[in-house]
């Protein structure tokens, strides 16, 4: 065995929480008392999480996140193994059912610091504009009570902190360029790109995509080993722990790691008081704060509303329009396979770095309203084994055939639109966790028009493949990201929370994560969650005292500013965009 | 480092299943001989992922190793269930082509997973916990095995063997109603499939039999287009097999027979 010019590599040191090969996290980092009133508790430190903690911290707040999963060392908790990672997820019980029921855990739900931003493959498109207003667009789903334009100056303050590689232009939605290159293309992109050219269709390579193509600060460039959903060892791809986390903690939040909360605390006077937790020894614990924000996803932010339901509150909190838990989403997520005469080798290279978004847009040819996206995915060797079984039917003797054939097959994902539906919801089961907490049930059916967009998503895919090729195209039906459940909007009667998260029931009581979501359209949501929660800080900071006055319901500062000065060290102001977007109207 | 034989601890004592059963052998189709087993099937001969595993950081290299040396006992599952397991799992992925040193223990893994009640992160409302699945799951192939020949699953032969699970993958089973009544036939077979590939494509030999990387952290890959090797993996090198005559899985036909669609795949794990 041949040993590296350096040495074999050790991996981590005592003493030192790693964050990366480079970054090192301050520790110990500051504790507040048990018994403080802080001002700011956030369940949960994932996408939405991390990005508010930060912000609050670096404004000066006292701020605790409570967090149900671990704190990574990444150089001692990740491996570069795909059965390895399987910590990464929410891997607690949850019942699923309905007509087409989702699968949870490692499809779509994060644990630990970092949350789903820690598994994402990383894709980071902005939402269209005509996402906001897909109601008054299309009679279907329902508007957003902002507009893009309201988010877009956040998307361009987190399209730096993350930061996000892509293209220097970008056609789709409201077009703009990215400040930072695109990465190479692999097998799947290169696939992707021949198959669109030779078909007209429109697509870019290199991203738009969280990972570093160049290495900045403490963050090292991509080593394109396809190990990205399997949590990045290298600390290329963005996750919130990486890339907001730390700049938190060196300015005095505290993470409590490992506790799970379970109720949130009214008081006498229609406010929270605060959160009770089992600490990571077991213990229950309580935290006070002024203002706690749940940040804890689809299916978790719903589950401990309901779960804390109380008198006054017995359908759970901020609920009064019955609408927590409902108009759960997850996308169209089908994957189709090609096969090539050639090798592809598709586990080289991030999963996520071509794309193209020609079919999003309702199209009045089809015969289905809002469309998809067609993506490269890089399916490692178990999951490409669990797509031939569903995609070829592939057991016993088939299953190994196919196998021994896994690096000629390419894999695209379709990611399509699945509008907000009632009845797709999360409830809670009569089952417990070991806590003694009931756990969720979430129920999900298709309907026709979500079925209609996978469908024609499937065709396309199918057709691009082909022209890039392929000898044999097969398809496995799936779906990816989790939002809703919890969903913003102006009318009180139909949602649960204000444009800002803020709870339209109680008024310290805020939302901010990927439940907020009233509609999804077909880009992936996580670069959306954490501009929502940079724009959420700015509400929050602007009227922080406000807030934190026990007689005042309302706020004086209905309209704050953007706020630039509160990225994290060395991100804002940096990498120019060459072409900047001018949107019309 | 010597790679210990991973297959030891699992508990095979009759030593008449260590002989080679020449009708469960893929065929060359040239000459319609049997191949014999091999170290390492698969068109990537020469090509192993623990060769490089100085080129790994410590705590992946730990994780994979352990895989290989450190292959768990089995608790879950009773000496019987396990010996029966034993038998399906070498239908629902023949390693008749690999020799014993070789083969891997997807079984003990399974049983590791039950016995250390790891789940998924969720179960379908119309499927008992996982645990209880397989061992109901168990109780019914043995039932078919009964019904439909008169004996023990493990005494059939492998197109008997192939009849039953072929039956449970199209979804019409002759037998243990009573089972089915319990559980959703197609996502116990899902789960069972799961299972055994969960084990099987997580360990380094598989990963040469299909010429995947492997661990790539810190060194990470440079040849991302075309197919290209790396310096340490090899080309491919194909040749033909058929499977064996008598086995009836080396097709390809949707679960629960034509015209099924289902929206949805248990254990899928993220992509996009």
């Amino acid at each position: 065995m041949k040993s590296p010019l350096l040495g074999a590599f050790d991996g981590a040191r005592p003493g030192e929480h790693m964050l990366g090969p480079i970054q090192k996290l301050d520790v110990p980092m500051h504790t507040f008392d048990l018994n403080e009133e802080v001002d700011f508790c956030i369940v949960g430190v994932g996408s939405g999480g991390g990005v508010l903690l930060q912000r609050l911290a670096r404004a000066g707040f006292h701020v605790v996140g409570i967090e149900a999963g671990p704190f990574w060392d990444t150089e001692r908790d990740w491996v570069s193994d795909e059965a390895g990672s399987s910590k990464l997820y929410w891997n607690e019980l949850r019942i699923t059912g309905g007509e087409d029921p989702i699968t949870l855990g490692a499809n779509n739900s994060g644990r630990g610091v970092g949350g789903g931003s820690v598994h994402w493959a990383g894709f980071t498109p902005r939402f269209h504009p005509s996402d906001f207003r897909v109601y008054s667009e299309d009679g279907v789903g329902v508007d957003w009570p902002i507009t893009y334009d309201d988010l877009k100056p956040y998307y361009e303050l987190l399209e730096k902190e993350i930061p996000v590689s892509g293209p220097a232009y970008y056609p789709w939605g409201d077009p703009h360029g990215y400040s930072y290159a695109p990465h190479p293309l692999g097998g799947v992109g290169d696939i992707l790109v021949e198959g669109c050219t030779k078909l007209g269709i429109r697509v870019v390579p290199g991203g738009p995509v969280a990972i570093n193509e160049g290495s900045h600060a403490d963050r090292p460039h991509c080593i394109y080993r396809g190990f990205c959903i399997q949590g990045c060892k290298v600390g290329a791809k963005q996750s919130t722990l990486v890339s907001h986390v730390p700049d938190a903690v060196r300015h005095g939040a505290e993470i409590r790691a490992d506790s799970m909360v379970f109720r949130i605390n009214m008081g006498k006077d229609g406010r929270v008081t605060g959160v009770s937790y089992f600490d990571s020894n077991g213990n229950t614990r309580e935290q006070k704060a002024k203002v706690v924000i749940v940040a804890g996803y689809a299916i978790e932010t719903p589950r401990l509303l309901l779960n804390s339901a109380c008198p006054g509150f017995e359908d759970g909190l901020a609920n009064s329009s019955g609408t927590v838990g409902k108009y759960l989403m997850v996308q169209i997520g089908n994957v189709v396979l090609g096969r090539f005469p050639g090798l592809v080798r598709m586990y080289k290279a991030p999963p996520a770095h071509a794309l193209t978004e020609e079919f999003y847009e309702t199209n009045p040819k089809n015969d289905f309203v809002r469309g998809f996206a067609i993506q490269t995915v890089g399916p490692l060797p178990i999951a490409f084994a669990k797509q031939m079984m569903v995609a070829k039917g592939a057991w016993g003797w088939g299953m190994r055939r196919v196998m021994m054939d896994y690096n000629h097959w390419t894999a695209l994902g379709v990611l399509g639109e699945i509008l907000p539906w009632e009845d797709n919801r999360v409830e809670l089961a009569d089952e417990t966790d070991h806590h003694g907490i009931r756990v969720a049930k979430v129920t999900f059916s298709l309907h026709e028009n979500d079925k209609k967009i996978a469908k024609a998503g499937v065709e396309k895919t199918s057709e691009i493949l082909y022209a890039a090729g392929a000898e044999e195209v097969v398809e496995e039906p799936r779906y990816a990201h989790l939002v809703g459940g919890a969903r913003m909007g102006s009318d009180p009667r139909t949602s649960v929370t204000d444009k800002w998260g803020r709870t339209h029931d109680i008024p310290n009581l805020f939302i901010c994560d990927g439940s907020l979501l009233p509609t999804q359209g077909s880009a992936n949501p996580g670069l959306t969650i954490q501009a929502l929660a940079a724009r959420a800080a700015d509400f929050l900071i602007s009227n922080g005292p406000d807030l934190m006055k026990r007689e005042r319901r309302m706020v004086a500062v209905t309209d704050p500013p953007v706020r630039h000065d509160l990225s994290p060290r060395g991100t804002s102001g940096r990498g120019v965009p060459r072409i900047k977007a001018r949107r019309r109207g | 480092m010597k790679i210990k034989n991973a297959r030891k601890t699992v508990i095979r004592e009759d030593a008449v299943t260590f002989q080679v059963d020449e009708g469960r052998l893929p065929v060359n189709p040239q000459t319609g001989k049997p191949i014999r087993p091999m170290a390492q099937p698969g068109y990537y001969p020469g090509y192993s992922t623990l060769s490089q595993q100085a080129f790994w950081d410590e705590a992946t290299r730990k994780v994979v190793l352990a895989r290989v040396e450190q292959v768990p006992p089995i608790r879950f599952f009773s000496s019987d269930e396990a010996e029966l397991m034993q038998a399906v799992c070498d239908r629902v992925l023949p390693q008749d082509d690999r020799d014993e040193a070789h083969k891997i223990p997807v079984v003990n893994y399974i049983d590791d997973r039950l016995y250390n009640q790891r789940i998924d992160g969720y179960r379908f409302e119309d499927m008992p916990p996982d645990h209880e699945a397989h061992r109901l799951g168990l109780q019914a192939i043995e039932t078919i095995a009964r019904e439909m020949y008169g004996k023990s699953f493990t005494q059939l032969d492998q197109t008997e063997q192939d009849t039953i699970l072929k039956s449970l993958h199209d979804g019409k089973p002759t037998a243990a109603h009573d089972i089915w009544q319990k559980m959703s036939i197609h996502r116990f077979w899902m789960l069972l499939l799961q299972d055994v590939v969960d084990a099987y494509y997580a360990h380094p030999y598989a990963w040469d039999e299909i010429g995947f990387g492997g661990p790539a952290y810190p060194r990470g890959y440079m040849r991302l287009e075309g197919g290209k090797p790396e310096p340490w993996e090899v080309d491919e090198r194909r040749y033909e097999w058929e499977a064996p005559a008598g086995s009836l899985s080396d097709r390809y036909e949707p679960i629960g027979g034509p015209r099924h669609h289902k929206q949805q795949t248990p254990g899928q794990e993220g992509t996009h």
